[in-house]
């Protein structure tokens, strides 16, 4: 089965020490340059699972993560807009659940059970975790650091109980599969895809969590010229409003990519795309074609 | 002893076991330790911007699950059992916006209101006392009164808040401490379970202890809320007060019963208003010097009615002479507007007695939070802004205050925010504080506009005046404003 997302490790070597443009297949997915585009593609700081095997979980993107900890909750520090991005995240899951009436929830009140992957400070674990319609959310980091940051921000909150909200310290390829009633209705990647070496592989492993009916649903920040610009140039380099060695513009993944991706396995439908631009001011607002640009919403739909 | 700091001793324990823990303290009760009674929404002051809050909050289902607490030094059950005969009216009494009635309306209040207490209004008159400048908000002759014309609801503040009361009482779920002094708000504490230390705690006298995801000051110009956040209010005192009473009039009006009209005269030492009530009756707001409020509360009834009679008919000059004289108003008064020249029915009609009781003065505030919101805190109403009289627009600033927070709070349940955090709250903020900003600059500088004399800017204020009456548009836009519909501006 044929998939862009395929790239081997060397390929990938290869890459990083040629250009930004990589060689077949990625590079026939490059986008033509856009620069001139009004849209600002920003990349988002934290985010921190990565692996393509449970050995794979490259130490460095850990150690940054880990240096990020402490900001991690200051709604005016480095993670601000990926505070402001949250609601948008709930609303993205929201359209795709009442696009399809599948019925996956085996909870008695029809709530849900979350998994997410590279949850980072907890940002997203925590606000799904506290939705009425949420039975449960598993969130998954490799990070010591930020992990430490997710559980002391979570005993802040009395409402969010063991039960609602359990951190762990893994990978996706350490988690072991729960199968039957145990998977989860949907399982999240946000802005993790692109922090992954391998991620034809990284997101077949995820997809193997998502029960019948449920979504794997993600966000993240497609390779243009506009988007190295704006997310590695002027967001890390220039206006230093995301912490500088966040992203590597060469791991950016294409929003055709991913539906060529899913197209070729079998099990998957429905895939759905938002692109979302932050203005300074305004904060994130969706804006049709432009997940072409810079940052977008992805996901599929496990068939029941 | 402290409830929260008694339930553990602090001490260190590694995550993994405190998640056993917490798995166990699920599993068994505890009969010695006291749970810390915590709350989604506590709010302290039980006037119209907590109970419109609050019944908010309970009538949308997003919100009614929270858990929510009232904090109210008052006997609310006297408030809401509260009852006037038909023929008596309060004398504090506010003119509600059709935005502010459509809001109450959508929760559920309006129909709990006593409706034949309010009185609809749909034309306004305002002059300049000193130039005779005049601006005539009234409708085109064929305009019949409706919904659509009503320029705002002169309702009393305490069949609001009986009527929030009822309303409340109907939908339940709210711990209501009626009664209730603050001893003091301070931090919770940290416990091997949980860490509250930024979570508000309200001490009730009498040992009650209240946890608040997030503490709602509605609790007035002198908000211990606001203290307890460390937010200034700043502004400065008017040296004026405002004299309120419940006033018989020789008739229901030149327009009848079913077209009202409000009256508002500036003169140099501060604007008066006559503003109508169901029947014969308007409630009068004066707002004036100190010392003339005083002697207005001092007057025998007679004198006290003739020299509400002249603030709206006769000279400044007539009217300052007036308030030098300890008594004798009444027969001053009689010949002296016979011989004023004035077109009757764009006065308001005569006063012929005053209710018992009903005169009444408060002092003239302008007051500015420096911000509505805080980590875990919001102010509303009074707690935030105190404003000129002379719009009244307080009442409905904090209605205004009250909806948008209401929305923001709803937002936040609907995408798993922390209702009581900086960021979940700040929409509230961005959406209320420069509107509410720009209103009480422009009651400020309309206030200190009037307050001269004599000079150039009576001129100027006068073409002004005369030159937005002789404008049809522009006046409908200030009339839209006035009433809160059409585009909103401020």
């Amino acid at each position: 089965m044929r998939s862009s997302l395929r790239h081997t490790p060397a390929l990938l070597r290869h890459a990083r020490a040629a250009r930004p443009s990589c060689r077949v297949p990625l590079a026939a997915a490059v986008q033509s340059p856009t620069l001139g585009a009004p849209a600002l593609a920003l990349a988002l700081a934290p985010a921190s699972t990565r692996a393509s095997s449970s050995s794979s979980v490259n130490p460095s993107e850990i150690s940054h993560f880990n240096a990020l900890a402490a900001t991690w909750w200051d709604p005016h520090g480095s993670s601000r807009i990926l505070h402001l991005m949250n609601p948008l995240r709930h609303d993205f899951i929201g359209t795709c659940r009442a696009s399809s009436p599948t019925v996956t929830s085996s909870t008695p009140a029809g709530q849900l059970r979350y998994l997410d992957v590279g949850c980072g400070g907890g940002i997203f674990a925590e606000s799904a975790a506290r939705l009425p319609s949420t039975a449960s959310v598993t969130a998954i980091d490799p990070s010591p650091g930020v992990l430490a940051v997710a559980r002391s921000h979570a005993a802040r909150d009395p409402g969010l109980t063991a039960e609602k909200l359990e951190y762990i310290s893994a990978t996706i390829e350490t988690l072991p599969p729960g199968g039957g009633n145990k998977d989860f209705d949907v399982v999240t990647l946000f802005e993790v895809v692109e922090h992954v070496d391998n991620p034809a592989a990284f997101l077949d492993r995820c997809g193997e969590f998502v029960k019948p009916g449920g979504w794997l649903v993600m966000s993240t920040i497609a390779r243009t010229w506009t988007s190295w610009f704006t997310t590695n140039l002027m967001a890390e380099d220039i206006l230093g409003v995301v912490p500088k060695g966040t992203h590597d513009w060469r791991k950016y993944i294409n929003e055709d990519e991913l539906r060529a991706h899913f197209r070729g396995k079998s099990g998957w439908s429905s895939p759905r795309v938002m692109g979302v631009v932050y203005f300074p001011g305004l904060g994130w607002k969706e804006v049709r074609g432009s997940e072409k640009i810079g940052n977008y919403f992805f996901a599929v739909q496990k068939n029941a | 002893m402290d409830s929260i700091t008694r339930r553990r001793a602090a001490a260190y324990v590694c995550r993994s076991c405190i998640r056993r823990t917490y798995t166990q303290r699920h599993q068994r009760t505890y009969s010695s330790a006291v749970q810390p009674d915590i709350y989604d929404v506590v709010c302290v002051g039980g006037g119209p911007a907590g109970l419109s809050l609050l019944t908010a909050l309970r009538a949308s289902p997003v919100t009614s699950h929270l858990r929510i607490a009232l904090v109210e030094a008052q006997d609310l059950s006297k408030i809401q059992s509260w009852k006037l005969p038909p023929d008596r009216f309060s004398n504090r009494c506010s003119s509600l916006t059709p935005s502010s009635a459509l809001f109450l309306d959508k929760i559920g209040a309006w129909d709990h209101l006593a409706r034949d207490r309010i009185q609809p209004y749909h034309e306004m008159q305002v002059w300049d006392g000193v130039s005779d400048a005049r601006i005539e908000f009234n409708w085109a002759p064929d305009a019949a009164p409706s919904a659509g014309t009503t320029i705002a609801y002169m309702t009393e503040n305490l069949n609001l808040t009986s009527g929030l009361l009822r309303r409340l009482a109907q939908l339940g779920g709210v711990s209501v401490f009626g009664n209730a002094k603050v001893e003091n708000i301070s931090f919770g504490e940290q416990t091997e379970a949980q860490d509250l230390r930024e979570w508000p705690v309200v001490n009730l006298a009498g040992g009650k202890q209240l946890v608040a995801r997030l503490l709602v000051g509605a609790d007035g110009a002198n908000s211990p809320v606001r203290s307890f956040a460390g937010i200034e209010a700043r502004g400065w005192d008017y040296g004026r007060h405002g004299v309120v009473a419940t006033l018989e009039l020789q008739g229901q009006g030149w327009g009848g019963d079913q077209m009202k009209t409000a009256y508002q005269r500036f003169l140099p030492t501060g604007p008066v208003a006559m503003l109508p009530l169901p029947g014969n009756y308007s409630t009068l707001v004066w707002s004036t010097t100190p010392e003339n409020a005083s002697l207005l509360k001092r007057l025998p009834t007679k004198d006290f009615v003739a020299l509400v009679n002249a603030a709206f008919q006769l000279s400044p000059a007539d009217l300052e002479f007036m308030h030098t004289q300890s008594e004798g108003q009444a027969e001053e008064y009689s010949w002296r507007s016979e011989h004023t020249p004035f077109h009757s029915e764009i006065i308001p009609q005569a006063v012929t007695g005053v209710q018992e009781g009903t005169i009444a003065s408060f002092p003239l505030k302008m007051r500015h939070a420096d911000t509505y919101i805080g980590e875990r805190v919001a102010l509303v109403g009074d707690a935030a802004h105190t404003i000129h009289p002379l719009a009244g627009q307080g009442l409905n600033q904090g209605q205004g205050d009250v909806q948008s927070l209401a929305n923001t709070i709803e937002y936040a349940v609907n995408h798993g925010q922390d209702i009581g955090g900086r960021l979940s709250l700040e929409p509230y903020l961005a959406e209320r504080y420069t509107a509410n900003h720009v209103l009480m600059g422009v009651c400020d500088k309309l206030h200190k506009l009037y307050s001269v004399g004599s000079g150039p800017i009576v001129s100027l204020r006068s073409l002004g005046l005369n030159a937005v009456n002789s404008l049809g548009p522009l006046k409908t836009f200030v009339m839209s404003q006035a009433a809160g519909h059409g585009t909103k501006v401020f």
